[in-house]
């Protein structure tokens, strides 16, 4: 839908600057997230720490000891 | 609807007060995190998993489900509604972004809490689990956006704010018109 025509005593709309840069960063904050996310061997969460498929090596320790 | 003065006086005292709080309970956990990234003892290990579990689970969650319950009042009760300014509905975003990160990153705490609490858990296993600092200071400098924003209030209408303030101004002129003879 248009936007209705201004009114004497009002500016018609327009997007402040620092929103706009605001929405730049938080772009490039969510790609940056999203890269390391599909990148990162093991994914996300606590599976990333239980040494499962596609998790971190289990420690020495727990081989050692066959827990 | 908008609150009369002392009940809007109350409603941002309390909103103040567990938001500045999360801020504070999101300080404290950092600094379990802090030791958890960098320390190798044991026991100090041990101690921090536990205790950011229930930093997390006793403070942080509720104060950021207080947050935002106090912040949606807030802006529903004053004239700054929740979708007419930019800083309001950036504010909203960021909070409701944090909570739900937060409450996700809970269930990895609380496995590592409880592979703490567990005797048979090695000092390798413990050593093994790391941090969330990434989490922790990424939280921090998200809440802290939000306070700026909410302390300077940057202009800004959004096309919603300004259609309805644009009906109102117009309803106000043809009421002004109306009344002249």
């Amino acid at each position: 839908m248009a936007d209705p025509p201004p009114a004497p005593d009002i500016q018609p709309h327009t997007t402040p600057r620092w929103v706009k840069v605001f929405g730049i960063i938080a772009a490039v904050v969510i790609l940056l997230v999203v890269i390391v996310l599909v990148t990162r061997p093991g994914g996300h969460g606590p599976s990333r720490h239980t040494g499962g498929l596609g998790g971190r090596p289990l420690p020495a320790s727990v081989t050692d000891h066959g827990v | 609807m908008t609150m009369p003065p002392r009940l809007r006086k109350f409603a941002l005292a309390a909103h103040l007060t567990v938001s500045v709080g999360w801020i504070g309970a999101v300080a404290a956990y950092m600094a379990l995190d802090v030791a958890v990234a960098t320390s190798q003892d044991t026991q100090t290990l041990r101690a921090a998993y536990l205790g950011m579990e229930v930093i997390a689970r006793s403070v942080i969650v509720p104060l950021a489900f207080a947050s935002v319950l106090t912040g949606l009042v807030m802006s529903l009760g004053t004239k700054w509604g929740l979708f007419r300014y930019y800083w309001v509905l950036i504010s909203l975003l960021l909070t409701i972004v944090a909570t739900v990160v937060l409450l996700v990153e809970t269930q990895t705490i609380s496995y590592f809490a409880a592979k703490a609490a567990d005797p048979t858990t090695s000092s390798g296993d413990l050593r093994a689990l790391g941090s969330t600092l990434v989490h922790s200071v990424g939280g921090t400098v998200v809440l802290l956006v939000i306070l700026v924003l909410n302390l300077y209030k940057p202009h800004g209408m959004t096309r919603y704010g300004w259609r309805k303030q644009y009906e109102q101004r117009r309803k106000q002129r043809d009421q002004r018109t109306a009344l002249v003879p």
